[in-house]
């Protein structure tokens, strides 16, 4: 039954493909490479770039090197072409080492077309690159000019200050010639003035002096300002909070972990089982960015931080191969927790289900990472008070039945069931 | 209660010396010096004000200065690819084997940190022996070999092949032999590689030779069953054991298996049924079976075979002349024979004597008993010691020939473990080209031409074979650490033949193991081991002429007979000497004399008193020709007019911790019969100077409190709570304190005092779990050693007629008394987890303080050293950091490098300098269990968590559990009549329970 009915879906399926393809394909031809657009990145940017070669060849003139009936039935099932012996398919096959493209019987001949009809259109822009590499050579020449302009502006300035000291030197010195005829007039007025200054302040100081209650409460303040100040800094010694080193690689949690919504867990599997969170290793980054390059930001370059990914792991882009070089990315460690405190992750991760976010902040927008949390005893003491133990789990079964004893009706927090006591993290 | 008995830890404490009080006075060994600083004299020296400003001045400048440091930055360094198993912070367990036995390596982020025995295999599943527990920290050992060496020079591996099979062909084709000297090698992959080489060199021949030598029992098994093997000692079937001088609990054969097997009829559940075996042990010097007998008679090596002999007419009702003459042991003898032959079929007797003409006495009387099938197996016999002093002796005379081409030695370290170490060297200097595969230059190794360093275990593939039809695999947990290479490897490539060794392993398992069973390499990764044997051995009689045997022994022993009679023996801690490297074994107390670091000379007190020996006192042992100067230990029950001396010290180029430590005692022994022998005649002569042992036995002392309760068998079966003496029992409590709740778990332990034996793999297996630092002769002289769990041992004594001596003017009285009747008592202790605990009162920072878990926590950070809890805990058993261990250059035989620090547990912090520390009940398994539990949401099983202790137990003397959950383990044990707790009647409510020690003595 059940494969009649995949059967008779999977035909209603087709067929509604096949009635939405012709109406779309009879209503415009413009409509050809936007679709094929969506489906270049859906199907085949995994191994294939237009302008580049990957895990397969770059597509760019492939219209040119084949017909499309062959392009139609290479993209169907390339495997069959090569056994039927298929000259073009034999020697494209071990000019790529033999890799077996996947077959896409699923696509009908008009997706195909446009497919290739995108691939197309992307030639053509990408031919057009070269001219616009020639405006930004103009764009770099005029850049240049205004290097050049600044650096006149900035002499014409050197000259004017200069001008500017010569004058004012002058103006000095014909002050000076009229100073010395008035010198007598001014020393009197000079006297006078010192007198009268010394004796506002004299007297003010006096009156402070003799104010006891104000003495004292100017002292009670100093010394209440310098014991505020002392005890805050005591408080933070060894407090990092807003720490945020520079990282070997500009790795973004607000790309990843906000735009692009990839679970914490797939990288930092180990929060969930171990008690590192674990930083993944660059194998696992591998796992996305052997295609994902972000190109399309660096001019058609991979971009310099991922391929600080590939320089680690000694991997080549082009050959797609790596070497027997790896270097391992040295991080800095943002959250550093002392020796002699354990702490475990799957316990607060899988156990509490506590969020990431509880002590990492809104990881998924920090472009650089920073020590959300204090870290500090207090704080980790603070939220073992208050928060209900999850015991949603077996394991607590016993200790919710001797916690109804002892009190009833009160909730159950990590506090209650020996979450304060010392040997639960030093030890 | 009063104890029915005295019991003391040393003689020092028996007779109340004033050094023994003075030092016993304090709680601490050494008083800070409070006083000198406080009174008049102090403060009037000259310049005690201005050091005081000028210590505060600079200190306080250099915190200021220490002060404005920034923040390290710490890395944080990922895989580069991450293997698909690790899971940094979670442990990966790898089946392995160590000695012949199935273990289970734990390994963190890629390095081995400890050794437990795999619970699923067959015969010793549980519990690991001391050297298992601690060979761990052998693989971090920076005395070993970086690179294979030529001529003492650094060369790379091409270089010494290349030198290596140039010599060999050489010799084949000068037609000289080529030798492969090894210790036993059952490895079923390395003979075949070895096979694979003879097969290139046809003139190669492979000599086993051990250094503690078992060919005795080999020659005598070949002569009455024509079975050259060492029978397999299934003793949970003997109801009777009496062993002449084996130490079979110990460091005879196998002795962890033996002891799994003889405490099955002796611990608390086998008491439940009422049932427990009788042990009566024959020996010269006080050995760790002897401490567990229940009747021991002291006598001297020449009576051995006499001993043996009248054991011999008693059973068989003959009378051949040459029985033992000594009275008590007549006696002794006829109580054991009535025993033996009462339990035909149920009863043992083992010899430990190498001399092939006792073995076959034993042979002929265990035939009588009708020992063999079900506790002697002669089917499925062990393959452990296979070596033949024989054949050792004929390679030496053939090297000493010029016969000999070429000789590679494999484990084995003649110049220093064989007794005529000149000889060899001779020998030595006649072959044309030797190698060792010595993983360092050791004694043998540094005289030899090359040295093709072999990895460790934990860095190989491999097998090994303990006993036949038992195989077991070696699968590596790391990388070779260093430039080495396995040893079955080089042979393979000396041979031409280069197939990586994990192909050549496997394929011997599937062509000649695995073929058959159904198993597949993969299952064997998995469980570790394949047992093809049967389940019983089959009845054998023994064919002896028994009056020619007799005769020879009579001949023999008159050798031995003199003033003083010396006898070797392997001590269970540091063994054969081949670990000697190993600081935790260093360490770890003699069972018996708790001796570290050492070996020595034991005498009776009474000899020791004759000869004029005062404290610390050295003595002068010359035998066959050697001489050797030796600090004395009085030792009780050591037999008058015998002096005891454990090989395996001496050692002097093995690395930097066990260099010359102790004296090499392997030149005593003496080749008789063609069998080494470790008994001699010898000449003991008082020697100048003092010289003083590390010795814990006063340690922590007690004070006379009453903390061991015994009873006899006797009395157990008409009272099972016989001298229990349970304070509860008899008295009201009142408490000052309220109650402790431990609504969840309640974590307690339960120690069966009648299964422990003393062995301490205990301490190593808590002192590597729990990065408990070594401190090194000098620290533990001071009392500064830092084990978490000690076991004490105590005497009493016994009487002529075995009663007790019980009350003190007793003992005053018998000033005469000689010392060869004592009875032991083994009791571990540790930290007591008291539900009123003196510790917690008296800390000032709160350091110390009670979990709602009944444990006792400590938390290091917070604790600033006045060693209050020390004073204050009754037990004694809080230590104090004295110095940062794991990174002091002082300590250099500890964790002396980065690269030794690897071995740490991650999970336990090490604790700096000024802190104090005891047993947290691995409060990290216990947390680790327990996460584990609800990670998969169930509730926490019973024997989920274990402890490092317990699960070092071959003896199953430590139940650790949950006694909340009525059915678990450790709740059931703690409901045994026979349960006590440990000065229970100051009402500190602790979590340990122990169980009464009970002996099986012969009824008056």
């Amino acid at each position: 039954m059940r494969n009649i009915s995949s059967v008779l879906g999977r035909l209603a399926k087709s067929v509604s493909v096949g009635l939405v393809l012709f109406f779309a394909v009879t209503m415009a031809h413009a409509q050809d490479v936007k679709e094929g657009e969506t489906l270049f990145k859906s199907k085949c940017t995994t191994c294939h770039s237009v302008t580049r070669n990957m895990v397969g060849p770059a597509l760019a003139g492939m219209s040119e090197r084949h017909s499309e009936e062959w392009l139609i039935s290479w993209i169907h099932n390339s495997q069959a072409m090569i056994a039927s012996g298929d000259e073009a398919a034999v020697q494209l096959f071990n000019d790529w080492n033999k890799l077996v493209m996947t077959s896409f019987t699923d696509l009908s001949d008009d997706q195909i077309k446009s497919i290739i009809a995108y691939v197309d259109a992307e030639e053509a822009k990408a031919a057009a690159g070269p001219a616009e590499g020639a405006a930004g050579g103009a764009a770099g020449a005029q850049s240049s000019d205004a290097n050049t302009l600044m650096i006149l502006g900035l002499l014409a300035i050197v000259v004017l200050a200069v001008i500017v000291i010569v004058v004012l030197n002058r103006v000095i010195r014909t002050l000076e010639k009229v100073i010395a005829g008035n010198q007598a007039a001014i020393e009197a007025a000079q006297a006078e003035n010192e007198e009268y200054k010394e004796d506002r302040f004299g007297k003010f100081a006096r009156a402070f002096v003799r104010n006891k209650k104000l003495v004292g409460f100017a002292v009670l303040m100093l010394v209440a300002f310098l014991g505020v100040w002392g005890w805050n800094t005591m408080w933070n010694v060894g407090v990092h909070t807003g720490y945020q080193p520079v990282q070997p690689i500009k790795f973004s949690h607000q790309i990843h972990a906000g735009v692009n919504q990839i679970e914490c867990q797939y990288c930092h599997g180990g929060a969930f089982k171990s008690k590192n969170a674990s930083i993944p290793s660059a194998n696992v980054c591998m796992n996305c960015h052997n295609t994902v390059t972000a190109a399309d930001h660096y001019d058609g370059e991979t971009s310099p931080e991922i391929a600080k990914i590939y320089k680690a792991l000694d991997y080549d882009p082009a050959t797609r191969e790596y070497g027997n070089n790896p270097k391992p990315i040295e991080w800095v460690r943002i959250h550093n927790l002392p020796d002699f405190a354990y702490f475990n992750h799957s316990q607060h991760v899988s156990v509490a289900g506590v969020e990431c976010q509880t002590c990492h902040g809104p990881i998924e927008t920090m472009e650089e990472v920073y020590q959300y949390s204090p870290l500090t005893m207090k704080w980790c003491v603070d939220c073992h008070k208050t928060t209900e133990v999850n015991t949603n789990n077996e394991y607590y079964d016993q200790l919710i039945e001797a916690h109804e004893k002892l009190k009833k009706g009160e909730k159950m927090t990590a506090a209650m069931i020996g979450g304060l006591e010392c040997g639960k993290c030093h030890y | 209660m009063d104890s029915n008995k005295k019991y003391w830890k040393g003689l020092e404490e028996l007779q109340q010396t004033p050094a023994f009080m003075e030092s016993n006075k304090g709680e601490f060994a050494e008083p800070i010096p409070v006083e000198d600083v406080l009174n008049e004299a102090g403060l009037s020296t000259r310049t005690p004000r201005r050091d005081f400003l000028k210590a505060l001045g600079f200190g306080l400048g250099a915190v200021t200065l220490a002060a404005c440091n920034r923040t390290p930055v710490h890395k944080a360094v990922p895989y580069v690819i991450k293997p698909e198993e690790v899971t940094p912070g979670i442990p990966n367990y790898y089946a392995s084997s160590f000695n012949g036995q199935s273990v289970l390596v734990r390994t963190r982020e890629g390095r081995p940190i400890s050794l437990a025995a795999n619970p699923n295999s067959i015969g010793l599943n549980q519990g690991t022996d001391a050297t298992t527990a601690a060979v761990v920290l052998d693989l971090y050992d920076m005395s070993k070999l970086q690179n294979p060496q030529l001529d003492g020079k650094d060369v790379d591996w091409s270089t010494l092949d290349a030198t290596v099979i140039d010599a060999l062909n050489k010799a084949a084709a000068a037609g000289k032999q080529i030798a492969i000297v090894s210790n036993t090698v059952n490895s079923p992959s390395a003979l075949a590689a070895i096979a694979a080489f003879v097969a290139k060199y046809p003139t190669a021949a492979h000599v086993q030779v051990d250094a503690v030598s078992y060919s005795g029992i080999i020659e005598a098994n070949r002569t009455s069953f024509g079975k050259a093997v060492i029978p397999s000692y299934h003793l949970a079937n003997a109801n009777v054991v009496v062993s002449v001088a084996a130490d079979f609990l110990g460091s005879w054969l196998a002795g962890e298996e033996h002891t799994q097997d003889y405490i099955q009829n002796r611990d608390y559940k086998s008491l439940k049924n009422g049932k427990m075996s009788r042990h009566i042990q024959f020996e010269s010097g006080l050995s760790m079976t002897g401490s567990n007998a229940d009747v021991r008679i002291a006598i001297k090596p020449s009576e051995e075979g006499a001993v043996l002999v009248s054991l011999y007419n008693a059973i068989t009702g003959q009378s051949i002349a040459g029985g033992v003459s000594n009275k008590k042991a007549q006696t002794a003898i006829a109580l054991a024979a009535k025993e033996l032959t009462n339990n035909r079929g149920n009863a043992v007797v083992v010899a430990g004597s190498n001399d092939v003409n006792i073995q076959l006495l034993t042979n002929a009387i265990n035939s009588a008993l009708g020992a063999y099938g079900a506790i002697i197996d002669l089917d499925n016999y062990s393959k452990q010691y296979q070596g033949s002093d024989a054949a050792f002796q004929q390679f030496i005379s053939a090297a000493a020939a010029g016969q000999i081409g070429a000789a590679l030695f494999l484990n084995s370290n003649p110049v220093y473990d064989y007794f005529k170490a000149e000889d060899v060297t001779n020998a030595l200097a006649k072959i044309d080209f030797t190698l060792s595969f010595a993983d360092r230059a050791d004694e043998t190794a540094s005289t030899l031409k090359a040295i093709a360093p072999a990895s460790s275990f934990l860095e190989s593939w491999g097998d090994a074979s303990s006993k036949e039809g038992y195989f077991t695999i070696i699968q590596p947990t790391i990388n070779p650490v260093f430039n080495t290479r396995q040893a079955e490897q080089s042979l393979l490539v000396w041979a031409g033949d280069n197939t990586n060794i994990y192909d050549f392993v496997r394929k011997n398992w599937e062509e000649n193991i695995l073929a058959g069973t159904g198993k597949s390499w993969n299952d064997v990764l998995q469980t570790g081991f394949i047992y093809k044997g049967s389940s019983v051995g089959s009845s054998y009689t023994a064919n002896v002429d028994v009056n020619a045997v007799v005769t020879a022994i009579g001949a023999a022993s008159k050798a031995v007979v003199g003033d003083f009679e010396l006898k070797l023996y392997e001590s269970t801690v540091m063994r054969d000497g081949r670990y000697a490297n190993n600081a935790f074994l260093q360490e770890l107390p003699d069972p018996v004399s708790k001796v570290t670091w050492d070996n020595y000379a034991a005498l009776n007190p009474r000899d020791a008193e004759k000869l004029g020996l005062g404290e610390n006192g050295k003595v002068t042992v010359e035998a066959n020709g050697y001489t050797v100067e030796l600090p004395v230990v009085w030792q009780p029950g050591q037999a008058l007019g015998t002096v005891s001396i454990a090989v395996g010290y001496g050692r002097t180029k093995v690395g930097k911790a066990g260099n010359n430590v102790g004296q090499n005692a392997y030149p005593f022994a003496r080749l008789v019969n063609g069998t080494v022998q470790f008994e001699a005649k010898a000449t003991v002569a008082k020697a100048g100077g003092t010289y003083e042992l590390a010795q814990t036995q006063t340690h922590h002392t007690i004070e006379g409190r009453n903390i061991v309760r015994e009873t006899t068998f006797a009395k157990y079966l008409k009272d099972p709570n016989s001298e229990s003496g349970r304070f509860a029992d008899s008295h009201k409590t009142y408490d000052l304190w309220n109650k402790f709740e431990s609504p969840g778990h309640k974590w307690v332990m339960a120690i069966d005092l009648n299964a422990c034996t003393g062995c301490g793999s205990c301490i190593v297996a808590c002192s590597v779990e729990n990065n408990v630092p070594v401190v090194g002769r000098d620290e533990v002289r001071r009392r500064r050693e830092m084990h978490w769990l000690r076991i004490d041992r105590y005497y009493t004594l016994e009487q002529e007629d075995g009663s007790k001596l019980t009350k003190e003017k007793e003992i005053a009285k018998a000033t005469d008394y000689d010392y060869e009747n004592v009875t032991v008592v083994h009791q571990p202790m540790l930290c007591q987890h008291c539900d009123h605990a003196p510790c917690e009162t008296v800390c000032p920072v709160l350091a110390t303080v009670h979990s709602s878990e009944g444990l006792n926590h400590m938390a290091y950070n917070r604790c600033f050293g006045t060693r209050y809890c020390a004073n204050n805990c009754p037990y004694k058993v809080r230590r104090f950091n004295w110095f940062n261990y794991w990174n002091d250059s002082r300590f250099d035989n500890y964790l002396n490098s980065e690269f030794t620090q690897l071995v740490l547990n991650p999970d336990v912090t090490t604790r700096s300098r000024g802190v104090m520390e005891k047993c947290s009940m691995c409060i990290q398994r216990i947390q680790g269990g327990k996460l584990q539990a609800k990670m998969e949401n169930r509730k926490l099983r019973d024997g989920d968590v274990k402890m490092a202790c317990q699960e070092a137990c071959s003896a199953n003397a430590i139940i650790f559990g949950d006694v909340n959950d009525p059915e678990s383990e450790v709740s059931k044990a703690l409901r045994n009549e026979r349960v006590y707790y440990v000065l229970e009647e100051i009402n500190v409510q602790p979590n340990i329970g122990y169980m009464t020690k009970v002996r099986n003595t012969f009824e008056a």
